[in-house]
């Protein structure tokens, strides 16, 4: 250890995507940061931390031993599912309710389509398992102790790892779940187990169980993967804790992480928008549309007044997750996005994508159909620089050649066509945040747009444009907000108990009793998380009218479970923004209590203006309308309060940001670069 | 002429615009009929009404081929800020039922309407003989609620006070209807903003001239897919199980005649206008999008690129005779024509199968059947009325894939209720929930299982209904080989010696303890069952869809211990006799029935009833059941003879004339 490093305090964010691993460093003393990107080897999982953590050792003078702080988002999880590689799992669920996995919720998309079909559930029919037992809703059992044996053995017999027991009515009483999982553990006590409740113990027998199946289904994987994680940090003598980022865009341990696996299936994209929502603040923004643009898809999300929102049936794969979790809305648009002309000689783009194997045509690495990225590179918006660190080249030749028969079979330019491929793709990210902003009942013209990721700054711009925004927010390292996001995320847990009841005088015991005993739970997960700061416990409940199917999460005070009336009138409240309207007179349901427990993580400090590389811009072609000469900037270039003009364009490591015509770019004193488009 | 390179721009636009509008009104709206099932659409429409995009996400699949320009024209002197509306199935033929209200609003530029926006809610209750307006036992319109012909209900912005308190008056949920409408409106003005924006982004010319290329691209769309098909005539015919009260069933029959990339859906030969509330008020528009709703989803199947807008309706025309169940006149009842429209889309899939075998799919389930209950909770001593579940069942099986268990194909949309919530809230145990055992029909692609549902009560004299309850007696088709699909049943106490059949019955009455189990039908086969790769069936066997015996007589698979028996199956496969080179397998109900009532007999009854008086076809069909002894076309006659015989005031002459030649 040398000298210099002595008094350093690091603190990294890691984040893993598709094709890179990413890493944020931040030396909290100097407020100095380095932001990285390494390309991920799916046969090593782990290899590319530790060359991440070498190169900033390399680079940056990183010392491991002075990590204090270690958090990092995995798509590990979520590639178990989407590969279909989890967990042969057995079901034990009530006798006469199999199928309940298999019929979801009914309703499935496409649904013009004589074709539509159900995703094939992730435990198959004859591994599921039906006990003669039954919890009836006024809480009488019947229960089948012998039963148990017997099916447990089949279940081993046919190769189970691991077994969930989901049975209806667990959400009001778990014990007769948890009973058979004490046989189960007796029995057979090589197999995992989890039990519906224990997982999440919410009403609704197909979403808890789906859930619970969830986490059993990535658990051996994910539970690997965070051992060897460690490992590598444990050799390279990392003293810090490990943690993991969450769906719901908080953190816990990584030691939590192997049995409450279900809960980091979304962490890459939530902590995404996390770190947006960070960096608004910092640069006095509180409405913001988040927008990151991958190889095959565009993420939105909302951040309004400064809050994330949440959501509790985001898609993970194919199948929806019933936990809390940041709302993220997705569309299958991206960079490798395919254009193509129908028979009708209609141009359109999309749903095939190039993916990122082979990826866009300019790679060179065997794409030849034409991509938003190839038309991207023929307007001249891309292909000045190297990118992604260095470790992709791109050849604008390639690209020409993949539009060229598009170009002939419409009789156009190749420029036309690239031009006309951009459009299209803003066009179909255009009907997402419609939808989007109207779900949330929000006007995007108040809204900042905050472009992230490799792709989003290369259209964000111009997807803004065509929303009607009026200004555009690009951070500094926009490639790395997903690991930063990690690095300024608090620890959360959340907690929950399904009431169902009236909301009147009697019910208020039950929700008393309710929150003491949600509140010891937060309390003590945050210490088993190693939190010994302040604590942060937020109530609300999930409440409705009577007779309506659907309920909304409304933020209680503690002190309001004693007034019934209180209540009700934050129902109303928040029923009448949502929704427009409220029935004051209406009876109010109380579907669930919920609380989140938060421990308060030390924010980094962003000091960061030194680092500026004085250049003049140079002046490239590119095709708007027609070629032309615009303005090319380097990132490292621009110093607090330089202002420029669209048509230009600003590239840097990890991305390109490009600034259509009519914007009025500044940079302000953390670096970010703000558009305003002249109304 | 827009520029067709960047015509998809204007697509998305005029997506986008329909889908803002449809989750403005799912979030605002009041009812569950709004929120939950999603009974509603929202549409955006050229200068003359006719729709040209509408959202994917939410809502009913039913309409994006309607034209509200009759609607529009029956009302005068439009002004920017006006809404105008319509239930009525009998004014403008854009409401096929009471309960539907149609709503729509012009869109003006520079003094001009250049587009309307428009959309439908289900009112939970538009009042009328019955609570929720809908019963199949209605016999006219007068019955199934209030009805408002074409007119304002917005004048400038400002709603007409007088019609809301004439509808608040009448109906049995005013609160509700009061506040979807008024979702809706808020929806509308959405569009129209929308609207406004796509104007300033694209130009007045450019937007009308866009819109204009957007349905020509969806027509170009639907006649490249006809030219793909064989030019022909496809004749086919379903039935559902029963007409009305009197029980008899009641045939549609559809001629699809494809020329080049134009198509003839000619239903000449289905049944005459009912005394029932089965009735599909098509006003005889050869491109009404409620009798070509079963088109739409052919199409979107053949192409799912395919712009879904009345473009697309442009190769078709439709040929329904006044005063049949497809084109009744007023007063028919109209509520229940869901449970007609199903069977409507399966004709029409009958027909296709045929023209282009080898991409459609056999016959879903088709009986989108909702089970209300109506029961007393001990605990509260409060009467409790509640939806269920819908009790759909499976697709047909597919080209290459079985059809989806449960439910899928034509009835996608619906969505059930998780039975937590259902016996938290209402006094009912489930017995069962789930796939029944041997319903899908067998083919080398199995159809998708029936779904089965049993349910217990606490309270003397629960009331059951079932609504759109069909495919008891008429079995969903296998196709190319494959065989028919299970039966629909309710039975009252199912597997104990009391067990009751309720036959083709949508109601049950239920006394303390009793159970009701209600099973919907499967979905066909497709192609031979024997041709099944052994180890398919073997799995089907494991995952308990097949039955052993099933196994063994469906699909000629010999199992021993889970594991199939090869030399045994090849045995037992190589013995079967010949498969019948008939496209359709039917099952035993449909061919016995049609050994009496073959298609020539049937032609006949509807060829005398067509030259009869509207209001006596329906009479006579039913005595014409009455009477009928023997099979073909001429039993059809001495029964019809007996019938006029015993009513010498019908004026048969012209259908004896017609049943003469």
């Amino acid at each position: 250890m040398d000298g210099q490093s002595m008094g350093e305090d690091w603190k990294i964010g890691v984040d893993i995507g598709g094709t890179f691993m990413d890493f944020c460093a931040l030396e909290a003393n100097s407020g100095r940061m380095a932001s990285l990107k390494v390309l991920t080897t799916p046969d090593d999982p782990g290899a590319e931390l530790s060359r991440g953590l070498d190169l900033l050792a390399e680079r940056e003078g990183l010392d491991p031993s002075r990590v204090s702080r270690f958090v990092h988002g995995t798509t590990v999880g979520i590639n178990t599912i989407i590969q279909r590689k989890g967990a042969k799992l057995a079901l034990l669920t009530n006798a006469g309710f199999e199928d309940v996995i298999e019929l979801a919720r009914l309703r499935m998309p496409e649904m013009y389509s004589l074709f539509c079909h159900r995703p094939e559930p992730l435990i198959p029919r004859d591994m599921i398992f039906g006990l003669p037992v039954r919890m009836r809703p006024d809480g009488t059992r019947v229960d089948a102790p012998d039963a148990v044996e017997g099916v447990v053995a089949q279940a081993r017999a046919a190769g189970a790892q691991g077994i969930i027991v989901a049975l209806l009515h667990a959400w009001r009483d778990s014990r007769q779940e948890a009973e058979i999982r004490a046989q189960i553990e007796t029995l057979a006590p090589d197999l995992f187990v989890f039990t519906s409740a224990e997982v999440w113990p919410v009403i609704r027998e197909y979403e808890r169980t789906s859930t619970a199946i969830l986490n059993g289904y990535v658990h051996p994987r994910v539970s690997g993967y965070l051992n060897a994680l460690e490992a590598r940090l444990a050799a390279k003598a990392v003293p810090a804790r490990a943690m993991l980022t969450k769906s719901n865009g908080g953190l816990m341990s990584a030691h939590e992480g192997r049995r409450d696996c279900v809960s980091m299936l979304l962490s890459g994209t939530a902590s995404g928008v996390i770190g947006a929502a960070w960096l608004a603040r910092q640069a006095g923004e509180s409405r913001i549309l988040t927008l990151d643009i991958g190889g095959t898809s565009a993420d939105f999300a909302l951040i309004i007044d400064g809050a994330v929102q949440f959501g509790s049936d985001e898609l993970v794969g194919e199948f929806p997750l019933h936990i809390p979790s940041v709302s993220v809305s997705s569309i299958g648009i991206g960079g490798g996005s395919i254009a193509s002309v129908d028979a009708q000689g209609l141009l359109r783009v999309g749903p095939e994508s190039a993916g990122s194997t082979p990826g866009p045509a300019c790679y060179g690495r065997g794409g030849t159909r034409p991509t938003v990225t190839d038309a991207m590179v023929v307007c001249g918006w891309l292909g000045h620089s190297e990118m992604a660190y260095g470790q992709l080249q791109m050849t604008p030749d390639l690209a020409r050649d993949a539009v060229a028969p598009l170009a002939q079979a419409m009789g156009r330019s190749v420029e036309e066509v690239a031009q006309a491929i951009l459009d299209i793709a803003i066009s179909e990210m255009f009907v997402e945040v419609e939808k989007l902003s109207s779900r949330a009942g929000v006007d995007l013209r108040d809204f900042a747009l905050m472009p992230f990721g490799g792709g989003g700054p290369m259209l964000g711009a111009f997807l803004a444009r065509e929303i009607g925004m009026s200004r555009v927010i690009a951070p500094r390292r926009p490639g790395v907000v997903s690991a930063l996001g990690g690095l300024v995320a608090d620890l959360r847990g959340d907690f929950i108990r399904t009431v169902f009841a009236g909301l009147d005088r009697d019910t208020l015991p039950l929700l008393q009793d309710h929150f003491r005993a949600l509140s010891q739970e937060g309390h003590a997960w945050l210490v088993a998380q190693g939190h010994t700061g302040a604590v942060d416990l937020k109530l609300s409940a999930d409440m409705r009218y009577g007779g309506q199917s659907y309920e909304i999460e409304v933020a209680l005070e503690p002190d309001w479970l004693h007034d019934e009336s209180k209540m009700a009138q934050a129902f109303h409240q928040t029923h009448a923004r949502i929704y427009d309207f409220d029935d004051p007179a209406g009876r109010v349901e109380v579907v669930n209590l919920r609380l989140s427990a938060l421990g308060d993580a030390p924010k980094p400090d962003l000091g960061e203006a030194a680092d500026v590389v004085p250049a003049d811009p140079r002046a490239v072609s590119v095709y708007i309308d027609g070629w032309r000469d615009v303005a090319l900037y380097t990132r490292a270039s621009l110093a607090p309060a330089a202002t420029f003009e669209g048509p230009a364009i600003v590239t840097q490591e990890d991305t390109t940001f490009a600034i259509p015509p009519g914007a009025v770019a500044r940079v302000d004193d953390t670096l970010n670069i703000h558009l305003e488009f002249a109304k | 002429m827009f520029d067709k390179m960047t015509l998809q721009v204007l697509a998305n636009h005029a997506r986008a615009a329909a889908e803002n509008m449809a989750h403005t009104l799912h979030r605002t709206a009041h009812s569950a009929f709004v929120k939950e099932t999603q009974d509603f659409t929202v549409m955006l429409m050229d200068r003359r009404g006719d729709t040209f995009a509408v959202p994917m996400d939410l809502g009913a699949t039913w309409y994006p081929g309607l034209t509200y320009g009759r609607a529009i024209d029956m009302v005068e002197d439009y002004r920017p800020g006006d809404v105008a509306f319509t239930n009525d199935p009998y004014s403008g033929h854009v409401a096929t039922h009471a309960p539907d209200t149609h709503l729509w609003k012009p869109v003006f530029a520079e003094d001009e309407i250049v587009a309307w926006t428009g959309g439908h809610i289900h009112n939970t209750d538009m009042g009328g003989a019955v609570p929720a307006s809908l019963s199949r036992s209605l016999t006219e319109i007068h019955q199934e609620g209030l009805r408002f012909p074409p007119m304002k209900l917005v004048n400038e912005g400002v709603f007409d006070e007088q019609i809301m308190r004439i509808m608040s008056t009448n109906v049995r949920k005013p609160d509700l209807n009061t506040g979807d409408i008024k979702a809706l409106v808020g929806a509308l003005n959405t569009g129209e903003r929308k609207v406004h924006a796509m104007i300033e982004r694209f130009g007045k010319t450019g937007f009308v001239s866009g819109v204009a290329a957007l349905k020509d691209q969806a027509e170009a769309q639907a006649r490249a897919i006809l030219q793909q098909i064989p030019d022909g005539d496809y004749v086919f015919a379903d039935y559902a199980d029963e007409d009305s009260d009197e029980a008899n069933p009641c045939r549609l029959k559809l001629t699809l005649k494809i020329r080049d990339d134009a198509a003839i859906l000619d239903f000449t030969g289905s049944d005459p206008q009912l005394g029932s509330s089965l009735n599909v008020p098509s006003g005889g528009d050869p491109r009404h999008t409620i009798l070509l709703v079963g088109v739409y989803y052919v199409l979107y199947t053949l192409n799912p690129k395919i712009l879904l807008n009345t473009g697309l309706t442009r190769p078709f025309s439709c040929i329904a005779p006044e005063g049949t169940v497809l084109n009744p006149v007023a007063p028919a009842a109209v509520g229940m024509r869901s449970l007609t429209c199903a069977r409507l889309r399966s004709v029409i899939f009958g027909a296709f199968a045929q023209a282009i075998p080898d991409k459609m799919p056999a016959a879903p389930a088709g009986n989108n059947c909702i089970i209300n209950v109506m029961t007393r909770d001990e605990r509260t001593q409060k009467t409790v009325i509640a939806a269920i579940n819908p009790v759909v069942g499976g697709g047909g099986g597919m080209p290459h894939r079985d059809g989806t268990n449960g439910s899928g194909a034509d009835a996608a949309y619906l969505k059930n209720t998780p039975i937590e919530i259902t016996e938290t809230e209402v006094p009912v145990e489930f017995v069962r929930y789930g796939l029944a055992q041997d319903s899908g029909g067998p083919g080398l692609w199995r159809g998708g299982l029936a779904t089965e549902m049993a349910f217990k009560v606490f309270a003397p004299d629960s009331r059951i209904t079932a609504r759109n309850r069909d495919r008891s007696f008429f079995r969903p088709w296998g196709t190319g080989g494959g065989r028919a699909a299970g039966l629909a049943a309710m039975t009252v106490n199912p597997d104990t010696p009391q067990a009751h059949s309720q036959g083709s019955k949508d109601t049950a009455i239920l006394q303390p303890g009793d159970v009701l189990a209600v099973r919907s039908a499967g979905g066909g086969g497709r192609g031979n069952p024997m041709l099944r790769d052994p180890a398919r069936v073997a799995r089907d066997v494991a995952c308990g869809y097949v039955s052993v015996q099933a196994a063994r007589r469906d699909y000629g698979v010999v199992l021993a211990g889970g594991a199939v028996d090869v030399a045994a199956t090849q045995a037992l496969r190589a013995a079967q006799p010949a498969v019948s080179k008939a496209f359709f397998h039917f099952g035993p109900e449909r061919e016995g029935y049609e050994a009496q009532w073959t298609d020539a007999a049937y032609d006949r009854l509807t060829d005398i009833l067509a030259a009869l008086p509207i209001h006596w076809r329906f009479f006579t069909k039913t005595e014409i059941f009455r009477r009928i002894d023997g099979s073909g076309p001429d039993a059809v006659d001495a029964a019809f003879a007996a019938t006029c015989a015993r009513f010498p005031e019908l004026p048969y002459h012209g259908a004896m004339q017609e049943a003469a030649e």
